[in-house]
């Protein structure tokens, strides 16, 4: 055997099982964007299952793993996987769609929603989070994609961008809040419930 | 050669494997059986260091599995259950090229293994068809490719007949010929004897943890039965029949 | 849709960092120059970009048709004047050429994805970025490609039986919570499965980069970046 076995700088294991599960979420985010709902409060705005996954890589994968699983998503997005909304690919997502600012904040915001859930960088027993906490952590999270969304919007559509922001909020985001009630509500009961494998 | 001495391994409270003591040369062909949940899997995945024993020692080629993990994975491959989630890319020739790039082998050698290793399992000339395309007996051997592309003195294979057609089956059988003709050590583990037990060299019978069978095939079919574990023989009508007295028996 | 398909044209030969370089040079330019006359010479050159690459700019337009309702209404709700309530129209014009930008740099960018297949992404990345990092992000997004379709099919299955017992009538939280507590289970059991396979096969911090090595072909690629870029902060 010509392999020197000793310059061979192994994954550890648990970083091996980290980069699995962060990977597995990222091509379920991609998975996610197949997915919508009718809207009940609005009949031409479909609920899409995205900003809930964001949620949940923060809270089941923890603040770094979470936002790592998020950046593969984005990356593997920017190169071909259609992985984006209605299975959409291209850096051109990233870089100058009007929706961008929603994507660049799904790694801050399923690492803030990690931070409080698991109050810290560590991972902790997340289904011991009270639903107060749960739900603080995911109107933070929801605060920060629609912030930035409607940021990326109106950077993208409107010159200067600062004197449009009530514009660009009004087009990108607001038909969009409501529904988040939904996401954060099945989100407390997937996490409330045992139906999930031990982590 | 895998040599295995006084293994115990507990998962908290539950004995998976209990004390057991075997060596496993690299020119034999093994057949590893048992019934669902007798550890079958927990051991040989001792063979490959991805379980740590609870007590007693793992060897492969005379060191212990933990002093040099890279020699042993590299010396022992696994084809895992369900092989549809053990590759890591979507394209063949990609994914079997993921070990060897680990051990940093220059492209020349990477591309060569690559080659041998599809060439090992008929895929010869398919390097960048998409994985989530092919068949389940393709797929099979994908899996067999990546861990040979190692190299690796024995092959592990855990339940590789699940899911697969009479046909898928008797192709990967074929391949498990050769590869132990060209001097591949193969260790099959499966609860479904039919079509193994005629080639291998010795099988092995695991139950709650223990060794109960240690023997050449012709004298495993004798004792198997006798055992208490149940496991399908040779041919189909041999499954059907055992089943059959299974149910009356129970009536 | 857009997707890797293989091919022989020019581009599909060319280095992808190249590509890359030329798609944010594009972008940048294009938000440099949205004039009428600068969008127009942006697309000869995205136009151009596609014809070589041979992908269809009616195709990597509707691939973003979910985007149509932004880019229309951003313009439209622009021309609303509020007090006193009118139309102005010539308030529509600066956001409608924001919104045509957005459709040229998805030209280009379905040129790069059109050509290119995920193991030269990867070895771009890897060699990009160096170390760790480079290694998670390579090996990371390898496996995104090699799992996605196997979720989806996981999904649109669980969707169908589920509607096959009525699931459609229940309520709506509960529907998403059931999807998601499958899609979640199904893939942490893969993951688990997945990482015993990657441990096997001694996943390493260090192993061979993949090739990728720039040509001739290449030098009028980074040119073009260039210019484009030299455009932006010059012209």
């Amino acid at each position: 055997m010509a392999t020197n076995t000793e310059s061979v700088d192994l994954v550890g294991d648990e970083t091996v099982a980290n980069i699995a599960r962060a990977a597995l979420f990222a091509a379920l985010m991609g998975a996610f964007a197949y997915v919508s709902f009718p809207n009940p409060l609005a009949a031409g705005v479909p609920i899409t299952l995205q900003v809930l996954g964001v949620f949940l890589a923060g809270i089941m994968l923890g603040p770094v793993w979470g936002a790592i699983a998020m950046v593969l998503y984005l990356v593997a997005g920017a190169i071909g996987a259609p992985v984006f909304s209605g299975g959409a690919a291209g850096i051109g997502h990233l870089i100058a769609s009007p929706t961008l600012g929603f994507l660049w904040s799904y790694p801050i915001a399923a690492a803030a929603v990690g931070l409080v859930v698991h109050r810290g960088v560590g991972l902790t027993e997340y289904k011991s989070a009270s639903t107060p906490t749960l739900v603080g952590a995911m109107v933070l999270g929801t605060a920060i994609i629609y912030a930035l969304g409607t940021v990326g919007f109106a950077a993208i559509q409107y010159d200067p961008w600062y004197a449009s922001l009530g514009q660009a909020f009004v087009v990108s985001s607001l038909p969009f809040i409501p529904v988040e009630a939904v996401k954060i509500a099945a989100a407390v009961g997937i996490v409330k419930s045992d139906a999930i494998a031990a982590a | 050669m895998i040599s295995v001495d006084n293994l115990t391994h507990a998962f908290g409270e539950t004995v998976v494997l209990d004390s057991i003591s075997l060596s496993i040369d690299d020119d034999e062909f093994v057949v590893l059986t048992g019934p669902n949940g007798s550890g079958k899997t927990t051991l040989v995945r001792h063979f490959n260091g991805l379980h740590t024993p609870t007590a007693g020692d793992v060897r492969v080629n005379g060191a212990p599995v933990e002093s040099d993990l890279v020699a042993a994975r590299t010396a022992v491959g696994m084809v895992f259950q369900r092989p549809e989630d053990s590759f890591v890319a979507a394209t063949i020739a990609a994914d079997v090229a993921f070990g060897p790039e680990n051990l940093g082998l220059s492209h020349d050698e990477i591309d060569r293994r690559v080659e041998t290793a599809l060439a090992a399992v008929n895929l010869s000339g398919r390097g960048d068809e998409r994985i989530d395309t092919l068949s389940g007996g393709e797929q099979a051997r994908v899996a067999i490719a990546g861990a040979l592309a190692m190299e690796p003195d024995q092959l592990v294979l855990d339940e590789p007949f699940s899911g697969l057609d009479e046909p898928a089956r008797r192709s990967l059988l074929s391949h498990l010929d050769s590869l132990s003709a060209d001097g591949t050590g193969i260790i099959v583990v499966t609860h479904d004897l039919r079509g193994v037990l005629e080639r291998c060299d010795r099988v092995l019978a695991l139950s709650a943890g223990s060794i109960v069978l240690d023997a050449p095939p012709a004298m495993a079919r004798q004792q198997l039965p006798s055992l208490d574990v149940y496991v399908p023989l040779t041919a189909d009508s041999d499954r059907e029949h055992s089943r059959d007295s299974h149910e009356s028996a129970g009536r | 849709m857009i997707g890797y398909t293989p091919g022989s044209t020019i581009v599909h030969r060319l280095d992808p960092r190249g590509k890359l370089a030329v798609q944010l040079a594009f972008a940048i330019a294009a938000f440099a120059h949205t004039t009428p006359r600068g969008l127009a010479a942006l697309t000869i050159l995205a136009l151009a970009i596609a014809r070589l690459a041979s992908v269809s700019v009616v195709r990597a337009i509707l691939s973003v048709r979910v985007l149509a309702p932004f880019l229309i209404a951003a313009p439209l709700v622009a021309a609303i004047r509020l007090s006193p309530p009118a139309i102005d129209p010539s308030a529509a014009f600066q956001p409608a050429l924001a919104s045509y930008r957005v459709l040229l740099v998805f030209v280009v960018a379905a040129a790069y994805v059109h050509t290119t297949a995920v193991r030269e992404s990867r070895a771009a990345i890897q060699r990009t970025i160096p170390s760790r990092p480079g290694v998670l992000l390579g090996v990371g997004v390898s496996l995104v490609f090699r799992f996605l379709p196997v979720l989806r099919r996981e999904l649109t299955t669980v969707r169908a039986a589920s509607a096959a017992r009525l699931g459609t009538e229940r309520p709506l939280v509960d529907r998403i919570r059931r999807l998601v507590v499958v899609g979640v289970n199904r893939s942490f059991t893969r993951a688990d499965r997945l990482s015993a396979a990657l441990s096997a096969r001694c996943f390493a911090w260090n192993p061979t980069l993949p090739q990728l090595s720039f040509t001739r072909l290449d030098i009028p690629v980074f040119a073009t970046a260039i210019g484009l870029l030299a455009a932006a902060v010059f012209v």
